[in-house]
């Protein structure tokens, strides 16, 4: 296992950059997600890092060893770069059994038979397929087909393991299920790695930090739960489907604080925050921004309670959502299921603590 | 219920279809079934195994097979070669010019093989062949060319027909392979040449078996090679062998004898092509995946590229048109073209003197246009019962109306002589037409199948629910959206039947020759007339392929 550098990375379609000056250093068993809607460049990258497509610019680094560098003209083909690699379609090889797909990365670097055969089982019962080593691989099932794939960008100790949208074509219960026991097998096996997911709780469950992108360019990067509580741009807010209303700052930040005043409208005025390093002046536009969890709805017994009108309801089981109608502001909002229709009135409760303002 | 009798065109009318193809392959079978076992003598008719121990006992006959099956299983092999070698290059490498290529590759599929064994002796032959006759007076140079009356002539000639076929059959899966599969390979660690070998080639295997088995098929029944380079220099091949006894003294009993084995093991492996088919699909290599790069290709192997594609091109079209083209316009075809030698005679001649040519080109346009018609017309039912009939039934179906695929003309020719004796049909060109839908019915109804797989039920349904009846549905969504398909194979089937032999050679008479029938009778009298006609047989090609560019693009249509 080891450590990976992006420097710079550039890749250019006709003249359309799908990848834009990325740069991010992953430690040694450490994992990291590129985070992003289709087409933002990030299946671009770890095509770049593997191998499968030539960066235009920039370079990729495995513990300080270039294995591309513009530059110097370096370009290591993808059987040169020791890796590993877990695609969307699986790509478990239909003419070979079980054991072949999984023993194949060490046939090829001339693992004996036995070794071979010894590895490959272990990788198989780690990945919770052990005794299937004879059968055809296109008898398995999807969620098995998986479990090969992932034992055999494993079964080499590759220097750094890939996951190309790796658990998106699995139903919601098995995807849930293998996320979990990704982690697990990463935390045992401490194997660094790299997901690309267009799927946010993907990410946050499966890496240590996360890189969000979008149009071929990073938006954000840091720790899963920084990003997701405080998103530095609006981007970042709308792709964690947080509510993101536009407003003016009313009051100047404080000196020594980063709570501050806005207007939705003319006739609703909310508190919030900005990052500790933003400051806003009295008049400026800016995005406010609040996770639909954070817009708490109850009923309003009494008329002086109500604080807005229930505009549509959606029942979702545990969960009720809810558009909101706030003095002609509209707010989505998540909470336990009310059974309140539209028209009901409710009493709308949003903490300063969860407004967020960003530019 | 009442919706019952409403859909009773939608019931019927698919299944009389599949039942009309049935009976076209059926037919012939057992005529040459029924009369390989009979025996004429003076006093009537025996029934007995005489003409198989007659058939069998023949050392001619013995040596017809086993250089038919000499010629068939080499023009396989260098067919699967060459097929493969070019699919990949045009499908998975930068080679240049491959998009013209593509096109370039699949000419010889539209050409008539007949023609092109001919251009080739025209080509290569010792005494008047365009090389030997170059290399002596540009360069000097007098040396032994090939013989091109020979096996390996045939097996030349044959290969460049027939590797368009497998150049058909492993494109799809070379193009729309999921990617996965060989980027899953390198990244582990595999090289590319490795890759290739243990990944890609076992993946497109069941592809290019099928097709493989399909051309070893088709290639050992093709009459047109062998009456061109085998029958002049007596070289024995199946068959002009079975061409040979239904010659005047006729053995029917013999020929019918000798088809029925031929047409037992045609039968054997076209159902065993099905089945390798249908027990691999493609499925299971494409879907959700994306697309194979480009291979980069270095110097040398664009060079060996380049070379591969001009050996094929130039051996398989270019070559042999240009030698076409030269020995039309020729008074006397000495080896090269000379303006001094230079006439028009050839083509005033076959086209308005020469009453043979006159009628044979008529008929073929008749031919090409009731046959293609009828063909489309009954692809469609056939198409649609494939598609959407009773599913229990609909396998075994496929499976019948497939067989024709691979049956050589001349034999099926033969059964519909037999059929057709003692009838009024014997010498029309009913019969003739006749035998070309049931020979090549089966190219238009996959094509149309195809299609029909394309379209989801859903589109009828939706036009049913909203208060349509079947006719109805059939007319405003069905025909519109298999428009593409119909046309295609409308083209196809005219293409074929213009250029078509196998079949026609021993149901044709006087006053119902066709343009290659004609070519044949031509042939021992004046190359310069044989040429003009195939140039007249390649400009209706070329015609009917500009009208299908025409209607293309006044109707271009956005995919189902």
């Amino acid at each position: 296992m080891s450590s990976i550098r992006v420097t710079a990375l550039t890749k250019y379609f006709g003249d359309h950059a799908a990848v834009s000056d990325v740069s991010f250093f992953l430690p040694e068993g450490k994992t990291i997600a590129l985070l992003g809607p289709s087409g933002c460049g990030k299946t671009t990258i770890l095509r770049c890092l593997a191998g499968l497509k030539t960066p235009d610019e920039g370079s990729i680094e495995l513990d300080g060893a270039p294995v591309f560098d513009a530059e110097r003209d370096i370009d290591l083909p993808p059987e040169q770069r020791d890796l590993g690699i877990v695609f969307q379609s699986y790509a478990v090889w239909p003419h070979m059994t079980v054991e072949e797909n999984v023993a194949f990365p060490l046939k090829v670097r001339g693992v004996k038979r036995a070794e071979r055969r010894r590895r490959a089982s272990e990788m198989l019962e780690l990945v919770g397929l052990g005794g299937f080593e004879k059968r055809s691989a296109t008898l398995v099932s999807g969620g098995q087909q998986q479990r090969i794939a992932l034992a055999r960008a494993l079964v080499h100790e590759p220097r750094l393991v890939l996951f190309d949208e790796a658990l998106s074509n699995l139903d919601t219960r098995l995807r849930q299920q293998m996320r979990m026991e990704l982690r697990q097998l990463q935390e045992r096996l401490r194997f660094t790695a790299i997901y690309v997911t267009h799927d946010q709780e993907e990410a946050f469950g499966l890496a240590d930090d996360v890189i969000l992108m979008n149009d071929g360019a990073i938006q954000a990067m840091g720790p899963a739960r920084t990003l997701f509580h405080a998103p530095p741009s609006a981007f970042a807010a709308r792709f964690f489907g947080m509510n993101v209303l536009e407003a003016r700052i009313t009051a100047p930040t404080a000196a020594g604080s980063v709570r501050t005043k806005a207007a939705l409208s003319p006739d609703l005025s909310i508190e919030g925050r900005g990052t500790a390093i933003t400051h806003f002046r009295e008049g400026e536009a800016v995005l406010a921004c609040i996770r639909k969890e954070a817009v708490r709805i109850s009923r309003a017994p009494h008329p002086e309670d109500v604080t807005g009108i229930v505009a549509a309801a959606s029942f979702l089981g545990s969960e009720e959502e809810y558009i909101v109608d706030i003095a002609g502001v509209r707010l989505n909002a998540i909470g336990p299921a009310l059974g309140l229709a539209k028209g009901d009135p409710v009493r709308v409760e949003m903490s300063p603590e969860e407004w967020i303002f960003v530019k | 219920m009442g919706g019952v009798k409403r859909d009773r065109t939608r019931h019927y009318l698919p299944l009389a279809a599949v039942a009309v193809g049935v009976i076209l392959i059926a037919g012939p079978f057992l005529a040459t079934a029924i009369r390989s076992v009979t025996i004429r003598t003076a006093t009537g008719d025996v029934h007995g195994l005489d003409n198989f121990t007659n058939v069998f006992g023949d050392p001619r006959v013995l040596t017809a097979i086993g250089d038919t099956l000499i010629a068939g299983t080499c023009t396989t092999i260098l067919s699967v070669f060459l097929g493969f070698s070019l699919a990949f290059l045009v499908a998975r490498t930068d080679m240049p010019g491959r998009r013209w290529l593509e096109t370039a590759n699949l000419v010889p599929f539209f050409l008539s093989p007949y023609v092109g064994a001919i251009s080739w002796i025209w080509l290569l032959a010792p005494h008047g062949g365009l090389f030997p006759s170059l290399a002596r007076t540009w360069f000097g140079v007098t040396m032994t060319w090939p013989n091109i009356y020979s096996v390996p002539g045939v097996i030349f000639v044959l290969t460049l027909f027939y590797t368009p076929y497998i150049y058909l059959f492993v494109m799809p899966p070379l193009r729309e392979m999921d990617a996965a599969f060989e980027d899953a390979a390198r990244v582990h660690g595999a090289s590319f040449g490795y890759t290739i070998r243990h990944i890609t080639l076992p993946l497109v295997l069941p592809a290019l078996l099928s097709g493989a088995l399909i051309v070893f098929v088709t290639s050992a029944g093709l009459f047109d090679v062998p009456l061109a380079l085998g029958a002049p220099k007596g070289i024995l091949f199946m068959p002009t062998e079975i061409y040979g006894m239904v010659q005047y003294p006729a053995d029917l009993g013999k020929a019918s004898a000798f088809g029925i084995v031929v047409l037992g093991v045609t039968i054997l492996l076209t159902v065993l092509q099905r089945r390798m088919l249908a027990n691999r699909r493609f499925d299971t290599i494409t879907g959700k995946g994306y697309r194979p790069r480009l291979i980069l290709l270095r110097r040398g192997p664009k060079i060996a590229a380049i070379a591969l594609e001009t050996f094929y091109v130039g051996g398989g079209v270019v070559l042999p048109l240009m030698a076409l083209v030269m020995v039309s316009f020729s008074k006397l075809w000495v080896g090269r073209f000379l303006w001094r030698n230079a006439t028009l005679d050839n083509f005033t001649y076959i086209l308005t003197k020469y009453d043979l040519t006159r009628t044979a080109i008529g008929n073929s346009l008749i031919l090409a246009v009731t046959g293609a018609t009828i063909g489309v017309c009954l692809a469609i039912p056939q198409g649609y019962y494939l598609t959407r009939g009773n599913p229990k039934r609909r396998a075994l179906a496929e499976t019948l109306l497939s067989l024709p695929l691979g049956i050589p003309g001349i034999i099926l020719g033969l059964g519909f002589l037999i059929m057709a004796l003692r009838t009024p049909l014997y010498n029309t060109l009913g019969i003739i037409l006749i035998a070309y839908i049931a020979r090549f019915l089966p190219f238009a109804s996959r094509n149309v199948t195809a299609m029909f797989q394309a379209i989801s039920p859903d589109l009828e349904h939706s036009a049913r629910a909203s208060g349509a009846s079947w006719g109805q549905t059939m007319r405003q969504i069905m025909l519109p959206l298999l428009r593409p398909s119909l046309v295609a194979s409308w083209l196809m089937l005219f293409v074929i039947f213009i250029r078509e032999l196998g079949a026609t050679i021993l149901l044709y008479d006087q006053g119902t020759e066709t343009i290659s029938v004609a070519m044949v009778v031509l042939a021992e009298r004046s190359s310069g007339y044989v040429a003009a006609l195939a140039v007249v047989q390649l400009l209706l090609l070329v015609a009917a392929f500009a009208l299908f560019q025409l209607t293309n693009a006044a109707t271009t249509r956005r995919p189902v």
